[in-house]
């Protein structure tokens, strides 16, 4: 059968996932809401369809029917890790195939709390907390002291502690306990925020890492049994709401002196992923995300059961048997059944590239998003640069409000870390947004955010 | 006040020359239209009872996911451009499947013509809406046209981007909350009306250009 894959997605991400089709010569479909109608996925897409909603499950799987795709490539958010989603793909009468992780183990490792038991029963380190969810005050108060004690006899002096409710995401509802007397009055509140947004009055506890850095591993699984990884990427630069802003692959900086062994430690990182993913048959491209403390310890904090942004920097960085790497386009093989064709000895890694995340946003207050109409937006094409855009540059373009406003990524190769920094600079020094607010104001992105951030690069943060 | 007693004539006259508004009805998802409940000509009635609880009349079905769902009409009026053509085919969201000429009521006018004469809240962005929670309070107990607001209240929360920005007064002088143009948690399009404002002392005044439309209209 002819396959053909419904790209359930927008922005940047389905013009790299029509990009990934057309070289592998598969036919695509993209599906589009109202506000998207003057996006570029929209414009260069031969078969597109109006849906109500990125999100409706009803309305891609009406569409995948109607043009009688073969498949379904979810790319990031939205759908992407729900595993609902997955498995109704998959086990419809019309089964179409999910491409993407198999729907159990998105949905296992889309739970914060089974990934932390199941890391702490594979040995592998996270961070020191409970891993049940915990309802009443009492028994917060002697996990507390316990973890404190623990944490105390580690050799950390006044630890702090992060109270978080189960449910919660994105950062919300998070409270800092320093001294011991202050858990209950903390814990009631934090409880009652819990119930209040999530329905769910579960919390849990944990040590809270001063400073931090933010690395993840970049897997690869086939159907076949077969693992192999794309290395590191440091992803510590966030904005407020921990939203990723810079990118830099691979994630330590092999010319700086790390007082730990950092060599060692990526290593480490790495087998811990691949046991993880061998332990429940992974078979996509995944990320395993880690915390590293400035003195070399590593907590395995999230998978992202899904393609990420920042793939391909990764891809720019890998080649097998000395050919650029493609993760979109091998996640779409995998999910067809065909084999990898090659094993980790024949990846090899050669050089540094970082991706910076334009977006329409003011930097200076809170990161507050806007939206408003681009109406220039250039750039000088060059050999170590690629632009990865939805925003049409031959006419204006609103940014529509029920979006993240993110206008394009800059990927960036050097030969080292200098080099790959000076270009980033040179870049953003180049490129031209130009564009106004709904209400006539020059429009604000983070250029110049950015552009003071680079110099943050492989630096630990304070959280 | 914006509107001069004398330039209400000029614009009731144009609302009798053209009693109409046309809402055009589209599809809610994409699927397959199976049946047409209506012709072209029929007259069709929106949601009605105290609270709107009884539905409108049905329109068209439409089938997704072996599932069958009517659509009905959200206002009374006339049904025309019906495109019966696309009868048992796959349709995108957000078609438009046919118009509903809806003739426009003696309140429907008012809240037009209030348009002109308020001072207006619009919306901002396309986003959603819904009044602060001190607000809606106070509306619920006082009632339109008493609840006062001064420079610097927060009235709106907007929905917007995934944050929620509240929206505050900004004009000088004593308002009452004069009439809502939105539905709460609803999509609201940039530049549409959400509230509208009275001066405390323009209040007589207004309420003579609302008896003098009532009476107007009702001798149309």
């Amino acid at each position: 059968m002819k396959e053909r894959i419904l790209i359930a997605n927008r922005g940047e991400i389905a013009l790299r996932i029509m990009e990934a089709c057309k070289d592998l010569g598969i036919e695509y479909v993209v599906v589009y809401t109202k506000e998207d109608q003057d996006s570029l996925h929209v414009k260069l897409a031969e078969k597109k369809y109006r849906i109500s909603d990125y999100r409706d499950m009803n309305d891609l799987l009406a569409v995948a029917d109607e043009v009688k795709c073969t498949a379904i490539h979810p790319g990031y958010g939205f759908l992407s890790e729900n595993y609902r989603f997955a498995r109704r793909v998959v086990k419809r009468e019309r089964s179409l195939i999910f491409i993407g992780p198999s729907w159990e183990a998105i949905r296992d490792l889309g739970n914060k709390l089974f990934l932390k038991k199941l890391a702490k029963n594979l040995g592998i380190p996270v961070i020191p907390g409970t891993t049940e969810p915990i309802y009443n005050e009492i028994e917060a108060e002697l996990k507390a002291e316990e973890l404190y004690e623990n944490l105390n006899s580690q050799g950390i002096n006044n630890p702090s502690l992060l109270i978080k409710p189960v449910a919660g995401g994105g950062g919300m509802g998070i409270a800092e306990v320093k001294d011991l007397e202050e858990l209950r009055p903390t814990f009631r509140k934090i409880r009652a925020y819990a119930k209040r947004l999530f329905g769910d009055e579960g919390i849990i506890i944990e040590a809270k890492i001063p400073l931090l850095q933010h690395v993840e591993v970049q897997i690869l699984g086939s159907k076949h049994g077969e693992y192999v990884h794309f290395g590191t990427r440091n992803c510590t630069i966030q904005s407020l709401s921990k939203q990723k802003r810079i990118e830099i692959a691979p994630g330590f900086n092999y010319e700086s002196k790390y007082t730990f062994n950092f060599k060692e430690v990526e290593q480490n990182i790495i087998n811990y992923s691949l046991k993880l993913a061998k332990y429940l048959n992974y078979d996509n491209a995944g990320t395993w995300e880690w915390l590293i403390t400035p003195e070399g310890k590593y907590y395995l904090m999230e998978v992202n059961t899904r393609i990420q942004v920042e793939n391909e920097i990764s891809a720019k960085i890998s080649f097998v048997k000395n050919k650029q790497i493609n993760l979109i386009k091998e996640q779409i093989r995998i999910a067809f059944g065909e084999k990898l064709g090659y094993s980790q000895k024949d990846i090899k890694f050669k050089g540094t590239s970082i991706e910076l995340r334009l977006v329409a946003e003011d930097t200076k207050r809170g990161f507050h998003p806007l939206s408003g109409t681009i109406t220039k937006f250039r750039w000088t094409p060059q050999s170590w640069l690629t632009v990865r855009t939805h925003v049409p540059q031959d006419k204006p373009y609103t940014i529509p409000t029920q979006f993240d406003p993110n206008l394009a990524l800059a990927i960036i190769c050097g030969n080292n870390f200098e080099e790959a920094k000076k270009k980033s600079l040179e870049f953003l020094n180049d490129v031209i947004i130009e564009g106004y607010t709904p209400k006539g104001e020059k429009l604000i992105t983070n250029i110049e955010f950015l552009k003071e951030k680079i110099n943050e690069l492989y630096k630990f943060i304070e959280t | 006040m914006k509107i001069e007693y004398q330039n209400l004539n000029l614009i009731l006259q144009k609302f009798k020359a053209n009693p109409y508004k046309i809402y055009p009805v589209v599809t809610p998802h994409t699927g397959y239209i199976r049946e047409f409940k209506i012709k072209e000509g029929d007259f069709v009635k929106g949601p009605f009872g105290k609270w709107l609880e009884k539905p409108g009349s049905p329109l068209f079905v439409l089938e997704r996911e072996r599932n069958q769902k009517i659509i009905r009409a959200k206002i009374s009026g006339i049904v025309q451009k019906l495109r019966t053509e696309l009868l048992n085919k796959f349709v995108e969201a957000e078609e438009i499947i046919l118009e509903i000429k809806h003739p426009l009521s003696q309140e429907e006018i008012i809240s037009e013509i209030l348009l002109s004469a308020l001072y207006i809240i619009k919306a901002p962005e396309t986003a959603r809406y819904i009044l602060s929670p001190t607000i809606a309070s106070k509306l619920e107990k006082e009632g339109l046209g008493k609840v006062k607001v001064k420079k610097g209240d927060e009235i709106l929360i907007m929905a917007f981007m995934k944050r929620e920005t509240p929206i505050y007064f900004s004009e000088e002088g004593n308002f009452v909350i004069y009439h809502l143009y939105f539905t709460p948690f609803q999509l609201i399009e940039r530049d549409q009306p959400l509230i509208g404002f009275c001066q405390e002392e323009n209040l007589p005044y207004l309420q003579k250009i609302i008896e003098r439309i009532k009476e107007e209209w009702s001798n149309s």
